[in-house]
């Protein structure tokens, strides 16, 4: 058997397989969901993907392009640290916001418990201040004499 | 002019998307990532549901008795790994969705159609997924029943997916692949991006630089989480919903006595535990069953949500109580609450695990009386469960 047979029975087993999976998934969620609760469903689908594809890619991206700018006189390495901490901060205060906001509404004795308000406050500074430490080490390095470029 | 012609309008917002950060090898990299913690999740999650609606053919795994903590510690973080690896994942693809025109035929609208729907759910199950842990539950549909649906319809739709892409994904599977992934543009790579092959132009971030971020951002998210299921990550436990050692006891609770409806029942001088078996019945008060041999284990609670908590239990055999309505060994046993209703008010326990010898019904817990949040007078305990099945405020058992 040539390698493009292989690869075309490959996708074909994969492909049969996954449609299988998936129609039973599909063919599953009538039997427990009622109509409203499968319309409720589809909506929050299609508000996850648009908030997904309509705010935070065109934002994320915009946020990437004003770094592109305000990072072409840093050293690669260092505009990445910087994009890096931004990425990692972004991502624990999505996480954060949303534990804040589930303290408002939910209920339960030893469930969100912590003040996680603080723990992000805290968290930040730390990752704000060792990510400056490590682009000014860097940059520092980078402008030492010796060196062909700043 | 652009306006009259969509093609270009879509090719020159897919040209301002484009850096070397979209690139099909970055998205083969991401997406691998991403494939196992899918996978584990599904697998996990698969497991955790056959232990709460067993098949006929289901296994019931005792030992070791930290198995279910393991799964589904597993299932919860890699479930907030997820989080940051599909929205890489995705970032690294979106100039696909401006392509035009969006349906070439049949085949191609399908295709588009099964990625919307791959899409849609992974949000919709990572988001609510994560949320639930946090006890708060916004959506108008049944949590657990749709998790499990869609947790079907998106790992069939990722087998679907890695079938369609297959090409792609073999030609950026290594690194340095050859520079014939031209045909790659066709089948998904962004035209022009694939030369830079990860590397920066000023101010760019190169493609390592951008997975190390995204490893950073996953690595974060994990450590400062997975100290709910994992006792090693406690001192990092920063943003999860739980914490070990917090509640009455040292032990976390997910339902009160107060919520449950139980204190006044639970709190009765008459109660006894009721066991029967057949025309046999026996009542057993509190004091006999004290009176028994009483054995202790070091046996995790585990939730689904994800956190667990070993402790001390210390009471009955679940085995000695069977052999005392003269029962065989190997019986399944039904248990049920006082709680006057709710979900879990009957339990229906498997052989296995009524006749392994650290099954307990537990009236201590870390060395003193049962707090009545976590069951008192007695409650049920055993390993590898999951602790919607530790039945607490026990009113009987029964051999089925």
């Amino acid at each position: 058997m040539k390698a493009s047979d292989s690869v075309r029975v490959a996708r074909a087993v994969l492909g049969a397989v996954g449609v299988s999976l998936l129609g039973y998934g599909l063919l599953g969620l009538p039997t427990q969901l009622g109509p409203s609760q499968l319309i409720g469903l589809l909506t929050w689908m299609a508000v996850a993907v648009l908030i997904h594809d309509g705010v935070i890619v065109p934002l994320s991206t915009l946020a990437g392009a004003g770094l592109t700018r305000a990072g072409s006189t840093l050293q690669p390495v260092s505009a990445a640290v910087l994009r890096g901490t931004l990425l990692t901060g972004a991502v624990v205060t999505l996480v954060a916001a949303i534990l804040v906001k589930a303290q408002s509404v939910a209920r339960g004795t030893t469930v969100l418990e912590a003040d996680y308000a603080a723990s992000l406050v805290w968290f930040l500074a730390v990752l704000a201040i060792a990510s400056a430490a490590a682009i000014f080490a860097l940059e520092r390095r980078a402008s030492l004499p010796g060196r062909i470029r700043r | 002019m652009l306006k009259s012609n969509p093609q270009k309008l879509t090719e020159a917002l897919a040209a301002r998307f484009a850096s070397p950060t979209r690139s099909s090898r970055l998205t083969v990299v991401v997406g691998r990532w991403l494939g196992i913690s899918f996978t584990i999740c599904f697998l996990t999650g698969l497991f955790s549901h056959g232990l709460q609606n067993p098949p006929s053919w289901m296994f019931f795994p005792t030992s070791p008795s930290w198995i279910y903590q393991l799964t589904q510690g597993l299932h919860v973080t890699a479930g907030i790994a997820a989080i940051p690896l599909l929205l890489a994942k995705l970032w690294s693809v979106y100039p696909e969705l401006l392509k035009w025109p969006p349906v070439k035929s049949l085949v191609h609208g399908l295709e588009r159609a099964s990625i919307a729907l791959f899409i849609g759910s992974s949000l919709v199950q990572l988001t609510t997924g994560l949320i639930n842990t946090y006890k708060w539950y916004p959506w108008p549909f049944p949590f657990r029943e749709t998790h499990y649906w869609l947790a079907w319809v998106i790992w069939g739709s990722l087998l679907l997916h890695v079938a369609v892409k297959l090409p792609v994904i073999a030609s950026h599977w290594r690194a340095r692949s050859t520079e014939e992934v031209a045909g790659g543009a066709a089948d998904g790579g962004v035209p022009g991006v694939e030369k830079s092959s990860g590397a920066a132009s000023p101010g760019r971030w190169s493609r390592r630089a951008f997975l190390t971020g995204v490893a950073a951002a996953t690595g974060t998210v994990v450590l400062t989480t997975a100290g709910q299921s994992f006792s090693w990550l406690a001192p990092l436990n920063f943003f999860a919903p739980r914490k070990m050692g917090t509640g009455p006891q040292g032990v976390p609770v997910n339902r009160t006595a107060a919520a449950a409806n139980v204190t006044e029942l639970a709190n009765s001088a008459g109660w006894s535990l009721q066991v029967r078996h057949g025309a046999t019945s026996r009542e057993f008060s509190l004091a006999q069953l004290k009176a028994l041999p009483q054995h202790t284990h070091e046996l995790p609670i585990a939730c689904v949500e994800g956190w667990s908590q070993t402790a001390a239990w210390r009471g009955v055999r679940v085995r000695d109580l069977v052999n005392a309505v003269g029962a065989p060994a190997g019986s399944t046993l039904r248990f049920t609450s006082l709680e006057p209703e709710g979900a879990y008010r009957l339990m229906t326990m498997a052989p296995e695990y009524a006749r392994d010898e650290k099954t307990l019904v537990a009236l201590e817990l870390n060395g003193s009386v049962l707090d009545l949040d976590h069951g008192y007078p007695a409650r049920i305990i055993a390993p590898g469960r999951p602790g919607v099945l530790q039945t607490k405020w026990l009113q009987s058992m029964e051999v089925l």
